[in-house]
């Protein structure tokens, strides 16, 4: 004990060790594994849940307008659009998140070309 | 019947109380939320009591709690969600917890089993449209008509930006729909799938000696599946927490 630190300089730097041997900044939070199954529920409640949305809407507008059927005719295809649009945001973030091996073996292309 | 895998989800009052003609009995639902509740508030005031520098196991645990939502959220939303929203998403995150795992318990002292208040879409509907709301609320007050940027992407050519932002204003009211019905139906669909198998073991251990070594098959996929509702259970609370964040994300910064 021959240098005694102020403990707040002795506490800073055991963040600082902790963080070195934790090899991150100390905001390490890596996501539980998802399972396949959870992921496909993930993705059909987003479509799922677009397509309704959309028909609601539609459905209100139909309502105010009185213009049955074409807003929940409209409604829906434009909840099918949003359905796609929210399945590629889950998609592409969970591709982020999910980087591909870059030393994974490639798909054979079987194309005549 | 007992054996009703749909029973559990009965609603039951325990003291019956009307408000303005409306019913608003105090249910085992609402006993098991108040149970949720309590379990996170004695256990972080017991575990924080010490607040010792260097910190037992209790405070471990409520320490890498804390640590792990921080985390969370500032990686979803940025510092300045931590510093606005962190209370929230702590919150929701440990009443979804602890209620998912306290409807693990199958029963006690005489209670049949314990209420899964998260298998209720009213109750997963309330804390999503909260969700909602709060980042309306707080999207236009601190942004104003700059949050309306939420439904505009940048970088679309004029001509295709109606139809854009007409899907997205669609995509943006399906989150608490699709935000509520996840937690909701993994959690009734989790406790259904438990009764029904568990209820498999009974019915063929009452036909003898064969069926008792018949049921040994699904109390072993009970036990199997106990396990991973425990998981589901986390993941659950999880997923609904991290979609908080980012949805709370586009309060702070909309514009994507």
């Amino acid at each position: 004990m021959a240098d005694r630190k102020p403990p707040e300089d002795a506490l800073s730097n055991l963040r600082r060790r902790v963080d070195a041997a934790r090899g991150t900044d100390g905001s390490q939070n890596a996501p539980p594994p998802q399972s396949p199954a959870s992921l496909a529920l993930r993705y059909g409640g987003e479509f799922g849940a677009a397509v309704i949305v959309g028909a609601l809407l539609g459905y209100g507008a139909d309502y105010l307008l009185h213009s049955q059927p074409w807003g929940i005719v409209i409604g829906m295809g434009l909840g099918f659009a949003a359905g796609v649009v929210n399945v590629v945001r889950v998609a592409q973030s969970y591709s982020r998140s999910n980087p591909v091996d870059p030393n994974a073996p490639s798909i054979p292309d079987d194309e005549e070309d | 019947m007992a054996d009703d895998p749909i029973e559990q989800f009965h609603i039951e009052p325990i003291a019956e109380f009307n408000l303005a003609g409306w019913d608003a009995s105090f249910t085992n639902a609402s006993l098991a939320m108040v149970g949720g509740v309590a379990v996170a508030a004695l256990f972080f005031n017991w575990a924080m009591k010490p607040a010792a520098m260097v910190p037992g196991r209790a405070q471990v645990v409520a320490e890498s709690a804390h640590d792990f939502i921080r985390g969370m959220l500032k990686d979803g939303a940025g510092e300045e969600g931590v510093q606005k929203f962190f209370p929230l998403v702590f919150t929701l995150f440990l009443f979804i917890f602890l209620s998912n795992m306290l409807s693990m318990f199958p029963g006690f002292f005489g209670v049949h089993h314990v209420f899964a208040p998260t298998s209720q879409i009213v109750i997963t509907a309330m804390l999503a449209l909260l969700v909602f709301f709060t980042v309306i609320i707080v999207g236009l007050a601190k942004n104003g008509l700059k949050f309306f940027k939420v439904f505009a992407p940048s970088g679309v050519p004029i001509y295709i930006l109606w139809f854009v932002i007409l899907i997205e204003i669609i995509s943006f009211f399906s989150r608490p729909l699709s935000h509520a019905v996840r937690l909701w139906a993994n959690i009734l669909a989790g406790h259904i799938l438990l009764k029904v198998f568990a209820g498999f073991v009974p019915a063929l251990a009452s036909l003898g000696l064969i069926g008792i070594l018949g049921a040994s098959l699904p109390l072993a996929m009970t036990v199997a599946l106990y396990g991973l509702e425990f998981l589901v259970a986390f993941l659950q609370a999880y997923v609904f927490a991290i979609l908080t964040c980012i949805y709370l994300n586009d309060a702070l910064h909309p514009g994507h």
